[in-house]
């Protein structure tokens, strides 16, 4: 459909009723078709009215007057001259509205809409005086790249009505009313702009015909200039969110209640026991037994640490008899630097964390963004309250000066690596084919859908296109979130992501430069001694090139006749233009004979040639020792963004109104401004995201505390008290238990936002200690667990079970942060991580490649970040045992884990078994499981025993009893 | 599985602008049922643990199984199924200004350039063919043209991605998980999914045109590789007697047992047994489908397996076969990097990846049909777009050596088999070929085409994430492609 269609369209759509002039035009008005109209407004009000009227107006929908009709909706409009093609009857003729739920038209109804609608025959209004606000998003979308905030090539800034009178080097850009005469239009009309043959660079389209026409009708109808009007928060009521839909639960405040009672009153250890026993018991079931210290012990491990205890760490647990114990445990684990790194793995999933841009076949990696991940490890680690955590992420180039290099501290890093949050997903306009408006579009809605996904846990990305089809989120709240993330995220003024590619004068570089102080005057400093001693061997290089080369010309006057020697020299050394004839004459005669440069000593001097090369290798070796800062993937407001538009069904080319920046509606008051302010003194930006971040973090805000300690509460028990991780919206699931929700979310705000203290509470109640043993009380009342009458068994994921496996082969590396560790790819295509010195680090710290997923984590489902993972899946599939029986470096690890054993018990099977057991499950094995394990390896013995030397026979058992408990259920599922 | 079924029948007319509408409309609607019970409505956990056990379809399916011949690179339309004669007539007049947007190298644009090749109709079909596809000429009767196909991006990746995943951006899930995911699979002892991908390299995009996107990963392509063992760790990677393997072995399933049997209803514990189970059972099946030593030489000869330049991939083409036989739901075959890409060359290119292509092709249709399976597989073939109908200029402006560069406006693709009518074709392209005018087809049709034939209906198929229900298809809609359907 021709972009003119969709401007018309879009102007007879504009909902700003002051500036819009509605003429109804009917064929023939009667009385008798008067009262017809009266009688479809009745119907229309009492059967469509409570979600479409001046008050509510659904979809933008008001269907309470023929003028309000006439205008549609955010869709378009819904009525035609023909009104078999009008949406109205389409949607009442197909039962689409109104909705099931909802009183239904009778027959005898529809058939009078459809009489009123076939004889009102509703033609298209004719569209409101085009004005600067028509054309502006064309300029935009075709020439501002190399006429606006960029670059503004010939002094040409397009963007505004002032600066397109004002225009460029040759003039004026248009004379208003004089289309013929604007140097615009003849530039265009002339094919030389956009120029055809260079659109790719710039990564823009040809302006089409209908885009042009429009132009010449603004330039004709003298350049009309409208006043701005914006659709902000603030503006008034909010006609699109009513107050009844503010109630939802979820979008209230969280409050804590009142304690219930319970019947059990020994077993509680907290608040959270009692929350959880009224359920229990209201299903008539007891809470399971205590599980065993080993149990419990195996279980905090894999829940906090994501790694298996040693057996030291075993022992020290199971020998502490004193009553708290547990407690202290508990606080050794969560002291624990691999605490971040199990956690601080959790929320890269939320971010959609990658190493790489993905899109283009060559997936460039992205090289400083492991400062990211480094720093989200040590914010879980110091247990940053989770409030700094997420106004760091979401503004942290607001939240202090970055500007002045001499005064960057590390916090100041912290904010700005912070926001790399935002620049998770995939990103290809790295390259001008994949960087188009619409590719940065799809970018910008990614960074968004992570922000609502991960933090707010609502669903907005449907908004892009439509109001939302569940949740009180109208497509316009979409678009003033947009607006706030405009100031760092603009489709018009784009950057390109990386340093080495695509960087060009139009898409400058993404990235900051910017270094803690101290750092960046230890580089500087590091550099200015290199740039010293690179002087220092240049010199010395010099010296011995001045030397040879005089040495060497000497030799050659001595071949000269002695008479004539100094004459010649003299001759040389003169001036070219001050020569007499006769010197000219023995230069010309002389030179080539006497004159040396380097290349000719070194042509003679093979002595000389060496160790000029070997100096020339030293200074080069010299510069490479230059530091350079490693830029920062930040995101930054730069301010003066482009305007913000509604883009009708979500079409970059169908601009609607223009709106400001604001959040939800349905998680505000609905009348309170959006207020920013400049973050700090000479900030260049809008200061949005500041706001969002504050606004997010509120106490009174009812989500962001909610949805994270939902997310806690998920990973040790398996489900959320709302299931829909990321969604807490009128589709989302309900809670099981609200009154525990909002209890924990005021808690965790109370604490200061200290997510540790949610991790304490919950692993010190006597929910979490139950054992997950399942009776048959629990099959008959509470077959999924919904009232938690038990711990849920778990299998360990995919970084849990590489990380388990490094562990008990003992070849695991703790070396924490830095650059990733690298990936590679067989001929078959197994995708395995290297090893550095036959070690391995931790999965968190391995390169999270989009087209190069290390095969066992993808196997244990490790997802591909599209944009981010909320929340994982799991799958038992029989690729995962081929693994883990087959794979080569899977035995490695199980004969390295098996040598381990044999050095403390070289040859005593039960010791060994027992030894085995110990640090790969944390408990000694039953006594059916010992007996089993022993004749096997028995029978295996028999078996390699007519090969091998007894030695071998029994280091090859050990190792393949390894290799099974490795394989068994007991190993990957943690009680 | 999210399998739901609506009662309601949807106008097709205009109704993605419904839907977007009615999406309005029904809000305030269902808040304020919703608000009577201020905790919301309880809808049923998503499901969170899955398998391949094969699934009820929505309707009754045409194919059980579907081969995908990708061809990298994006054939070019008007050399191969589409005469143009009035750009023959045209030839060497200057176009570029009238498509500049929808190329992708402009500096290297040239004139229209007419087809090197000879076109003839063929079959009782009396379709056209260029010389190019001698065998596919001979088969042209079996095939049902789509030649108004059209795609939304002229680059490689993204174009891949929409072909695959649906649509223009990498970690969605392919068409083949997708159909993994609906309906599982007919043998538990194959993977549901199989990709045959050339021995010589990895298509563009890599392994990203097989994966599971948000699926959960048991759904992605698996790889069978032609050399060495057919599935990744398919075979031990390390020496010792099997009689310890299988010690070993039952030893795993000795303690799993005595480990499941004191935690009684932990259901999962059985599932993780199966997998071993599944997994020792796949070491035997899979290498069998990959030997072709029982095959006979007249089939080897009717793939062109022997010959240099059709051995490849009419091996590929012959395992897939072997596979569909077996009951494997999807078959994907690649071909390294992408020889149809032909922005230099379209006389030699052209040809080339025409010769390498052609007679394993036929013979796969062929021995379907011979064989019965043909009415019970769907055979697809086609790239990710299709080609301009302006040269593309080598950097020495040579116009002998001239290409074609990417075009998403109009592609060729076909279907055979599996319920598609034999011999037909759809659609038409512009005087020139540069964009579909006729039965405009878009991917989403296409797409949804191929999973109706399966037994899918695509609005139905979907995956619950972030609270969207999320489909092949996006929100596109789409239409099936009725009148080449049976």
């Amino acid at each position: 459909m021709s972009f003119g269609f969709y401007k018309w369209r879009q102007c007879f759509l504009g909902w700003v009723v002051s500036v819009m002039l509605v003429s109804l035009m009917v064929t023939s008005v009667t009385a008798n078709q008067q009262d017809l109209t009266t009688d479809a407004l009745k119907i229309l009000k009492s059967k469509c009215g409570n979600c479409h009227s001046a008050d509510n107006q659904k979809a933008e929908l008001d269907l309470s007057s023929v003028e309000a009709i006439l205008q549609g909706g955010e869709s378009g409009a819904i009525v035609a001259k023909n009104y078999e093609e009008s949406l109205l009857w389409e949607m009442i003729s197909n039962e689409l509205m109104p909705p099931e739920e909802e009183p239904q038209l009778t027959a005898e109804e529809r058939g009078l809409l459809k009489r009123w609608l076939e004889q009102s025959s509703f033609s298209a209004t004719p569209p409101k005086a085009i004005s600067q606000w028509d054309v502006l998003p064309i300029l935009q979308l075709r020439c501002v790249i190399c006429h606006g905030k960029t670059v503004a090539e010939a002094g040409l800034d397009l963007r505004s009505h002032a600066s397109i009178l004002k225009g460029g080097k040759s003039g004026p850009a248009i004379v208003a009313g004089r289309p013929a005469e604007s140097l615009l239009l003849r530039r265009i009309h002339a094919g030389e702009m956009p120029p055809k043959r260079r659109i790719v660079e710039a990564s823009i389209k040809v302006i089409t015909e209908t885009e042009v026409q429009l132009l010449e009708k603004w330039i004709a109808a003298g350049a009309p200039n409208d006043a701005a009007v914006i659709d902000a928060p603030g503006n008034g009521p909010d006609p699109l969110v009513t107050d009844e839909e503010r109630n939802f639960w979820a979008f209230q405040t969280p409050k804590k209640s009142s304690l219930p009672e319970v019947k059990n009153r020994t077993w509680s250890q907290n608040p959270i026991d009692q929350l959880i026993l009224e359920g229990i018991e209201r299903a008539g079931l007891t809470p399971a037994p205590a599980a065993s210290k080993a149990v419990l012990l195996r279980r905090v491990y894999f829940d906090l640490l994501g790694i298996p205890p040693t057996s030291a760490q075993l022992q020290e647990f199971l020998d502490d008899e004193s009553p708290a114990a547990y407690e202290r445990l508990i606080e050794r684990v969560l002291a624990s630097p691999y605490y971040g790194e199990r956690w601080g793995g959790l929320w890269l999933d939320l971010a959609g964390y990658s190493d790489s841009e993905g899109i283009q076949e060559s997936d460039p990696v992205r090289p400083s963004n492991y400062l990211y991940r480094d720093y989200v490890i040590r914010s879980f680690n110091s247990d940053k309250p989770y409030s700094r955590f997420i106004k760091e992420q979401l503004a942290g180039d607001d939240l202090a000066d970055y500007t002045d290099p001499a005064h960057i501290s590390s916090e100041v890093m912290d904010n700005l690596i912070a926001t790399g949050f935002l620049r998770q997903s995939s990103d290809g306009t790295f390259s001008n084919i994949t960087g188009f408006v619409p590719d940065r579009n799809r970018y910008i809605g990614s960074s968004i859908e992570v922000y609502t996904s991960a933090i707010l846990g609502l669903t907005l990305k449907c908004a892009k296109c439509h109001s939302h089809k569940f949740d009180p989120i109208p497509q316009r709240d979409y678009y003033r979130l947009l607006a706030v993330f405009k100031g760092a995220l603009d489709e018009n003024a784009w950057m390109s992501p990386l340093q080495d590619r695509g960087v060009t004068a139009l898409k400058p570089m993404r990235l900051l430069s910017v270094v803690e102080t101290a750092e960046r005057e230890s580089i500087e400093a590091h550099n200015t001694r290199i740039t010293q001693a690179v002087a220092e061997l240049t010199r010395q290089r010099s010296e011995l090139e001045v030397a040879t080369i005089t040495q060497l010309q000497e030799a050659e006057f001595k071949k000269l006749p002695q008479e004539i020697r100094e004459d010649v020299r003299t001759a040389l050394n003169a001036a070219k233009e001050k020569r007499t004839k006769v010197q000219v004459y023995l230069v010309e005669k002389f030179e080539k004979q006497i004159r040396f440069d380097v290349g000719r000593a070194e042509d003679v001097d093979a002595e000389f040639k060496k160790q000029r090369a070997q100096q020339t290798a030293a200074i080069e070796a010299k510069k490479k020792e230059r530091r350079a800062i490693t830029p920062i993937r930040a995101l930054w407001d730069r301010g003066d963004p482009s305007p913000t538009y509604i883009l009708t069904r979500g079409d970059y080319q169908t601009p609607g109104r223009r709106v400001g920046p604001g959040v939800p509606s349905v998680l505000t008051d609905g009348e309170s401004a959006f207020v920013t302010k400049r973050p700090f003194e000479n900030s260049p930006s809008t200061g949005r995201r500041l706001a969002l971040a504050e606004w997010t973090t509120d106490k009174s805000h009812p989500l962001t505390a909610r949805v994270m300690v939902n997310r806690i509460w998920k990973s040790h028990f398996q489900h959320g008290i709302v299931k829909t991780l990321d969604n807490f919206g009128v589709n989302g699931t309900k809670p099981t238990h609200p009154e525990l929700l909002d209890w924990l979310a005021v808690e965790f705000m109370e604490s200061g936002w200290s997510i540790k203290h949610i991790h304490r509470l919950i692993l010190t109640s006597a929910t979490y200690r139950q054992s997950s043993l399942i009776t048959e009380q629990h099959e008959l009342r509470d077959p999924e667990n919904k009232w938690l009458s038990r711990m849920p068994m778990r299998r360990m994921d995919a970084e849990m079970l590489r990380d388990s496996l490094i562990s008990l082969a003992g070849v695991r590396r703790d070396h924490q942060f830095g650059p990733a560790d690298p990936v590679a790819s067989r001929a078959d295509g197994l995708v395995t991580s290297s090893p550095i010195n036959n070690t391995w680090r931790r999965s968190v710290y391995v390169l999270h490649r989009r087209t190069q997923m290390p095969t066992l984590l993808t196997s244990f489902d490790r997802p591909r970040m599209s944009p981010n993972c909320v929340e994982r899946t799991e799958s038992t599939v029989a690729p995962q045992a081929l693994h883990l029986m087959n794979n080569q470096q899977v035995k490695i690890w199980a004969t390295q884990f098996a040598d381990q054993i044999m050095s403390i018990h070289p040859d005593d099977p039960e010791a060994q078994v027992r030894l085995v057991y110990t640090q790969a499950l944390s408990r000694q094995p039953g006594e059916d499981e010992l007996r089993l394990t022993l004749e096997t390896m028995h029978r295996m013995a028999e078996i390699l025993k007519a090969e091998s030397s007894e030695s071998d026979v029994n280091r090859s058992v050990i190792r393949n009893v390894c290799h099974a408990l490795l394989n068994s259920a007991a190993f990957i599922y943690v009680d | 599985m999210n399998l739901e079924s609506k009662n309601k029948t949807r106008p097709h007319s205009r109704r993605q602008w419904l839907t977007s509408t009615a999406a309005g409309l029904q809000t305030a609607a269902l808040t304020h049922l919703f608000s009577r019970d201020i905790y919301g409505l309880e809808t049923p956990s998503p499901r969170r643990a899955f398998d391949l056990k094969p699934q009820p379809t929505h309707h009754e399916p045409k194919a059980k199984s579907i081969i995908h011949l990708f061809m990298n690179g994006g054939p070019s339309q008007m050399d191969l199924f589409d005469p143009k004669p009035e750009l023959d007539k045209r030839h060497g007049q200057e176009y570029f200004s009238e498509l500049a947007s929808e190329v992708e190298n402009p500096t290297a644009a040239g004139a229209l350039m007419k087809c090197p090749y000879k076109f003839a109709q063929h079959g009782e079909s009396g379709q056209w063919v260029s010389d190019a596809l001698p065998h596919t000429a001979e088969i042209v009767d079996e095939l049902a043209l789509i030649k108004s196909m059209h795609t939304t991006n002229l680059t490689h990746e993204l174009a891949l991605f929409k072909i695959h995943g649906g649509q223009e951006m990498p970690g969605l899930p392919s068409i083949g998980s997708w159909v993994s995911y609906g309906l599982g699979t007919e043998n538990q002892n194959l993977p549901a999914y199989v990709v045959l991908d050339d021995p010589l390299g990895l298509p563009v995009n890599q392994t990203q045109s097989w994966q599971s996107g948000f699926l959960p990963p048991m759904y992605q392509g698996t790889r069978f590789r032609s050399t060495g063992d057919p599935v990744l760790n398919l075979k031990r990677e390390f020496e010792q007697p099997d009689q310890v393997t299988s010690l070993e072995r039952e030893l795993i399933a000795g303690l799993d047992k005595i480990h499941k049997d004191s935690r009684p209803g932990q259901l999962r514990l059985d599932a993780r047994m199966a997998s071993y189970e599944l997994a020792a059972r796949m070491q035997l099946e899979a290498t069998d489908a990959l030997d072709l030593s029982k095959e006979t030489q007249a089939t080897l000869d009717m793939y062109g397996i022997g010959n240099d330049t059709t051995d490849s991939y009419g091996r590929r083409c012959l395992y897939a076969r072997r596979l569909v036989e077996r009951g494997v739901r999807f078959v994907q075959l690649y071909i390294n990097f992408q020889i149809w890409d032909n922005h230099t060359g379209i006389t030699s290119g052209c040809k080339a990846a025409c010769n390498k292509t052609d007679l394993p092709i036929a013979g796969l249709i062929r021995d379907l049909k011979q064989r019965g399976l043909l009415d019970s597989t769907l055979v697809v073939w086609g790239g990710e777009f299709g080609r301009l109908p302006i040269a593309q200029l080598p950097a020495n402006k040579d116009t002998a050596n001239a290409g074609r560069d990417h075009n998403k406006n109009a592609m060729i693709t076909w279907m055979a088999g599996g319920g598609v009518k034999a011999g037909v074709s759809i659609g038409a392209t512009d005087e020139l070929g540069f964009a579909a005018v006729e039965d405009r087809i878009s991917v989403a049709d296409w797409h949804a085409t191929i999973m109706h034939q399966l037994g899918l209906n695509y609005e139905h198929l979907y995956f619950e994430r972030n609270g969207l229900k999320d489909r092949l298809t996006g929100v596109e809609e789409a239409h099936l492609i009725s009148s080449i359907l049976k």
